[in-house]
């Protein structure tokens, strides 16, 4: 990406403390989230780091956020702007902490994430805000996990927490985090987390008073001022930089997890002077099932769309935030209303990225474009009895696939796409834990679009029951539709899912499945989507074709149908050089 | 008898040379030849022995440290390597842990495999977890990969198959059938190299071993060759990223146990000065011409981690714990499009470097800053053998950051500085949050060119009460060779849960080990009553998806209890809590050999005289709150014994230049160590004054 050069500039108060007070509170953020990463229990917090923490100013604008998932960006503005909703300042005390979740009635993102949230008091009044979400692995509901593609209303996600005051003035509410933990299947764990959040943001106040004794009140106010600014001014200075007018693009999920047909997602990008905004009017109904987007995902997909478009340095704060203008039609599927579900957001999130992000081709400099990718998080679920002890497991394993082709580079293989860049559990790790075996775990050859730079290759992972009772779900996308390439490029390939791969009974099942059963020997094998290719086929250098046949990622008979016999003789010819 | 220790950088090669006989430390440094890093080691070490007056027989020990393995990575200049591996993994090499380096920035790319996708062959073959075998050997097939990778002119080849951490029958099969097909290729064996669990990290490993192995062996071979030639008899050792020392023929077989040890030697150093120095706790503060290392010293002990990356390739050995940010003497100084003033990470490096070094650079740097404010002298880097020019440096700052921004030279210098400070200071605080520990408690310890200019600032910015400058900090990796012991770390994976029958399985695989390590030290040549074992059990709650390091004293003989009670600890003071009733797995079994080098530094001749004597020059020095201040510059090495200063003062030798603020008080300790006090009111001094 280029820096603009034309725009809004708007002088800073101090040029030069500006990256001084940033990096402070980036050490606040920075020192909160270890703590909850060091301090927690349970597997989602601690090792997934699936926590996000966040600094608000006292009027409950965010000054700093530090985010190690992108389906957070921006999740506790909901949270913050309820609680000054819900509480009149005078009943907002010095050693209060609140806790919530609920999308509709908290601006939650989904009920297993948990939000604290602590005023931060200095001289008398509400200074700052410290805040932390964490996903908790299960907050009751119909299922373990809380999140059922099925569920049909919020009610079945498990407990809903509006805004509500979890420490008062320095003390726990043991009965009400009691309550809490008992409504989830595993009560220890939400109680230690729990505290272990309200001590993180105990933390960050702490060095958040430091900061305002070290700098002054009225000074750290300044400062506040011209970081929001200055953010703002980023932002600004890239979208002036922009091409005038509206572009539309309208992505699709395969079905709305109920079954029926594909769900469209539309995104219209307004770009007029340095003014910005996403409209969504013209996508799908709302989900039956539990697919659907809330505010506070949408706001996420959006915000991790436009950093990584026009400036993947933007820091992540109100000056950016409130540029942006959001319309999503109530009713729809990216403006579900209560109290429809929304547990299983994320494949969806993932596709009103893809959304924007082709609405935003035809606006930005010819340079920054990029094809779809993967664009969906599948997860696959095994559970059943433990190899050598009484209880039962659960593995779950999200799964990436290629990236699109951009203007620039082909797609990456294989890796995490968008709204999630979570970890595989290797394979190693996962036989010795669980009675199952992994049969291969490999690039899926020929999946990546063609053009003239390569849609990135799908992955696929096949695992093997090793024992009787085993219960497999899975929850995927782009089987039926495949990433569309851009400027001329093909689509990548579709996702797949076959169970007992390679045997004859093999057969090929649709990208929901819940609760199927497997005896030893049974597998079930996931492939995802590649990414879209980029630009013409036959645009595509040689030498970059010689490297994908002479690398086996790509097929000869599909090189002759994609990029034609001719230039695959030619990149024959490289090759030999 | 002397001993020397040497240190290759990137821009400089350093020597550090210890008269046993009259406890002199001499210091050396010559500008690097990277395209034949022994160029530079050799012409150094004759220059050192002249300036000494001693002859190459003389040398009884020489320790190095080479970047040869690291900069064959980061360049990708290695040999054409071929993978084996188990069928159905041909793709764990580029697949990795499935997660792309930038959350935000698709520019931002994996790197390219280090072995590509042509060059990696599956064999049928399958071991289950408990290392029964699922699928045997299909040699046949073996045969044929190799064949293959033979005809493609394959230079190394690294095997790894699934769960050979548990039973190498497999790979050694391998082994077998590719020393007969292509004798001379450079091999590694997974099983060998890493004998650890986690399949892409082993693999990764494995494979960079075998990458790096043909030429780090014909390093090797050049170096031995040009120190006979000077006329040492010693064999050399060469430093490894675990802060230890390893023979050469070690070297040749694992060198990428190397790859990572480029700023080890300095914390080596740094945690035996700052021991012997009186304190335990110390945070080390390497500031280079274009990077920032900073790592953690906890009751004088260095931390280690195995979890790094180089150049994007997780690398899976036992290291140094070392957090390293590109912020150094060369990092520019930048404005950004909405106004704000940047410095880093883009760096002038040491070519065309800082503006000052009049080599083509044409951007103001951190150096040029320091120059503009006389907090540098143009005359004293390498004491005079390197002349820079201050002027240049201000006009540079005068027109890209002063005038665009509204401020005086002044300002914008000082800004760039700040800057700076609050970049490296962010990355101390990081560092010491993430452990959960209290920089109150630490005492800063700067070396490296550019550490001691800036430290003063730092350490009031992160709340850290003193500071601590060994004597030629520019030159601390190389003294830090002379401090390091012979070491080698073995590991083995072994994942049992904890009960009297696995307890006592443990324990016989952990004599295995330390018979091995017996062998090991050995063959490196160290006595019986100088070797030490460290024994240490990765250790986790059934369930959990990472483990804590637990140390045990020696191999205990008797149950699981006190280790059972050690864990418990251990997991409180990292995670701040312990699951009551949880089962416990052991994962890994930790064997770190030590041979005891004889190190200690003996006390140096005590100088005399009077302060005033020391002083140089007086200069108008800049800072922040005072301005413009007429301050002495002290040559330090005339510095009479336990000398005390006043800031403000600038302390001047041929590798670094310690700045000292006004108010601020120094001594040298007994050990020629200067000491700075961050006192609190002087800390609120350098804010209001």
């Amino acid at each position: 990406m280029t820096d603009a050069t034309s725009g809004p500039a708007r002088a800073l108060n101090d040029p030069v403390a500006l990256e001084i007070f940033s990096n402070r509170l980036l050490s606040v953020t920075e020192d909160m989230g270890h703590t909850l990463v060091r301090a927690s229990f349970s597997t989602n917090i601690k090792e997934r780091k699936d926590c996000s923490v966040a600094l608000f100013d006292g009027g409950g604008r965010l000054v700093a956020q530090a985010s190690h998932v992108p389906l957070h960006l921006g999740s506790l503005m909901g949270g913050v702007d309820a609680v000054l909703r819900t509480y009149p300042r005078d009943a907002i005390q010095d050693g209060d902490a609140f806790v919530c979740n609920d999308p509709y009635l908290a601006g939650g993102t989904h009920m297993p994430d948990i939000s604290i949230i602590t005023p931060v008091f200095h001289e008398g009044a509400i200074r700052f805000f410290t805040a932390n979400i964490a996903h908790h692995s299960d907050v009751g509901g119909s299922v373990p996990g809380s999140i059922s593609g099925g569920a049909r209303s919020v009610f079945e996600e498990g407990l809903r927490i509006p805004v509500v005051k979890l420490v008062k003035g320095g003390t726990l509410d043991r009965d009400l985090l009691r309550l809490i933990a008992s409504n989830s299947r595993d009560p220890m764990e939400r109680e230690l987390d729990l505290q272990v959040q309200v001590s993180a943001n105990n933390r960050g106040a702490a060095m958040a008073v430091a900061l305002l004794r070290q700098m002054g009140t009225a000074e750290t106010n300044d400062a506040i001022e011209d970081l929001l600014a200055y953010t703002q001014t980023r932002l600004l200075n890239r979208v002036a930089a922009m091409t005038d007018g509206e572009s539309t693009f309208t992505s699709w999920l395969d079905d709305d997890g109920m079954g029926g047909d594909p769900v469209p997602i539309q995104s219209t990008v307004r770009s007029v002077g340095d003014r910005l905004s996403i409209d969504f009017t013209g996508s799908g109904p709302q989900a039956r099932g539990a697919m659907n987007i809330p505010e506070s995902a949408l706001r996420a997909s959006v915000y991790f769309s436009v950093k990584t478009l026009l400036d993947p340095q933007l820091l992540p704060n109100s000056g950016f935030f409130d540029a942006i203008e959001i319309i999503a039609p109530p009713g729809t599927i990216v403006g579900p209303e209560h109290p429809a579900a929304v547990g299983a957001r994320s494949i969806g999130c993932n596709k009103v990225v893809r959304a924007i992000f082709g609405a935003f081709a035809a606006l930005l400099p010819p340079d920054d474009a990029m094809a779809a990718g993967h664009d969906a998080i599948p997860a696959i679920v095994f559970s059943g009895p433990h190899r050598d002890r009484p209880e039962d497991f659960v593995y779950l394993e999200t799964m990436g696939g290629g990236v699109g082709g951009s203007a620039l580079h082909d797609g990456m293989d294989a890796v995490q796409v968008h709204m999630t860049n979570t970890s595989n559990l290797p394979v190693e790790a996962l036989e010795h834990e669980y009675p199952l075996i992994v049969d291969e775990y490999c690039m899926v050859p020929d999946s990546g679009g063609a053009g003239r730079n390569r849609g990135g290759l799908a992955m696929a992972r096949q695992i093997r029951a090793a024992t009787d009772n085993i219960v497999f779900s899975v929850r995927s996308d782009g089987h039926m539709i495949a990433a569309p390439g851009a400027a001329g490029g093909k689509e990548g390939g579709k996702a797949r899912l076959i169970r007992n791969y390679g045997r004859p009974d093999a057969e090929e099942l649709p990208s929901k499945v819940a609760r199927l059963a497997l005896n030893a020997g049974d597998s079930m094998r996931l492939e995802t989507c590649g990414g879209g290719g980029y630009g013409v086929p036959s645009d595509r250098p040689p030498e970059a074709l010689a490297a994908d046949l002479r690398s086996g990622k790509l097929s000869r008979e599909r090189a002759r149908h994609d990029y034609g016999s001719a230039a695959v003789k030619r990149a024959q010819t490289q090759k030999q050089r | 008898m002397i001993r020397i220790g040497l240190d290759v950088g990137g821009t400089f090669t350093d020597f550090t040379l210890l008269d046993d006989r009259t406890g002199a430390l001499h210091f050396h440094k010559v500008p690097s030849t990277p395209d034949d890093p022994s160029e530079a080691i050799g012409l150094g070490l004759s220059g050192l022995l002249e300036m000494v007056g001693r002859r190459g027989a003389e040398v009884a020990f020489l320790a190095h440290g080479t970047t040869v393995a690291t900069n064959m990575v980061v360049e990708r200049r290695g040999a054409k390597t071929g993978l084996l591996t188990t069928r159905g993994f041909r793709d764990i090499l580029e697949i990795g842990r499935q997660t792309r380096p930038n959350l935000y920035d698709y520019r931002d790319r994996n790197p390219e495999p280090i072995v590509p996708r042509e060059h990696r062959y599956e064999i049928t073959e399958r071991l289950r977890f408990d290392g029964s075998i699922e699928k045997s050997l299909d040699t046949a097939e073996l045969e044929a990969a190799v064949a293959a990778l033979r005809a493609a002119g394959v230079e190394a080849v690294a095997v790894c198959f699934l769960h050979s951490y548990g039973d190498d029958a497999h790979e050694q099969a391998a082994r077998a059938i590719v020393e007969r097909s292509m004798p001379g290729c450079f091999l590694s064996l997974s099983s060998e190299v890493l004998p650890e669990f986690r399949e892409f990290e082993r693999t990764s490993t494995t494979a960079i071993n075998a990458y790096v192995g043909p030429r780090m062996a014909a390093y090797c071979a050049k170096l031995e060759t040009d120190l006979t030639a000077l006329g040492l008899t010693c064999s050399a050792h060469t430093f490894h990223s675990n802060g230890g020392l390893v023979s050469m023929d070690t070297v040749r077989r694992f060198p990428v146990r190397t790859c990572l040890s480029g700023p080890a030697a300095g914390v080596v150093g740094g945690a035996v000065v700052a021991k012997t120095a009186g304190e335990p706790n110390v945070v080390t503060f390497d500031v280079g011409g274009t990077s920032t290392d900073v790592s953690l010293i906890r009751d004088t002990a260095p931390q280690s981690t195995s979890e790094r990356q180089l150049a994007g390739y997780p690398i899976k050995t036992p290291m140094l714990d070392i957090h390293v940010i590109g912020a150094g003497g060369g990092s520019i100084a930048w404005i950004d499009p909405a106004g704000a003033l940047k410095v880093g990470p883009q760096s002038a490096g040491a070519k065309p470097g800082p503006v000052a070094y009049g080599a083509g650079g044409a951007e103001p740097t951190v150096t040029d800053a320091n120059l503009c404010l006389n907090r540098l002298s143009p005359g004293t880097m390498l004491s005079g053998r390197m002349q820079l020019d201050g002027d240049a440096a201000s006009a540079a700052i005068e027109r890209d950051i002063a005038r665009p921004l509204g401020l005086s030279i002044e300002q914008a210098a000082h800004g760039i500085l700040r800057i700076a400070v609050s970049n490296m200071s962010r990355a101390i605080r990081s560092v010491s949050t993430m452990q959960g520990y209290d920089l109150k408690d630490f005492t800063l310890m700067a070396f490296g060119g550019a550490g001691p200019l800036h430290a003063s600032e730092v350490a009031i910015e992160c709340g850290i009460p003193r500071i601590i400058v060994p004597r030629e900090p520019g030159t601390m990796c190389a003294r830090g060779m002379l401090l390091a012991d012979v070491s080698f770390d073995f590991v083995r994976t072994v994942i049992r849960t904890v009960d009297d029958a696995s307890w006592t399985e443990i324990r016989e695989i952990l004599k295995a080990m330390q018979a091995d390590g017996d062998d090991w030290l050995s063959k490196e040549g160290i006595g019986d009553h100088d070797r030490r074992f460290r024994i240490t059990l990765d250790t986790r709650y059934q369930g959990q998806n990472h483990e804590v390091p637990v140390d045990l004293a020696e191999i205990p003989d008797d149950g699981p209890d006190g280790f059972i009670g050690a864990f418990e600890a251990t997991h409180r003071l990292t995670h701040g809590h312990a699951i009551d009733g949880r089962a416990i797995e052991i994962v890994n079994c930790r064997v770190q050999a030590v041979g005891i080098v004889p190190k200690a530094e003996p006390p140096m001749e005590k100088k005399s005289g009077d302060l005033a004597a020391s002083v140089t020059a007086m200069r108008s020095v800049y800072f922040e709150h005072s301005g413009w201040l007429e301050t002495p510059i002290y040559d330090r090495n005339t510095l009479p014994a336990e000398a005390s200063l006043a800031g403000p003062a600038v302390v001047e030798e041929m590798s670094a230049t310690t700045l000292i603020l006004p108010r601020q008080s120094a001594w040298l300790d007994p050990a020629a160590n200067l000491i700075v006090d961050i006192s609190p009111d002087t800390t609120d001094a350098a804010r209001h004054d």
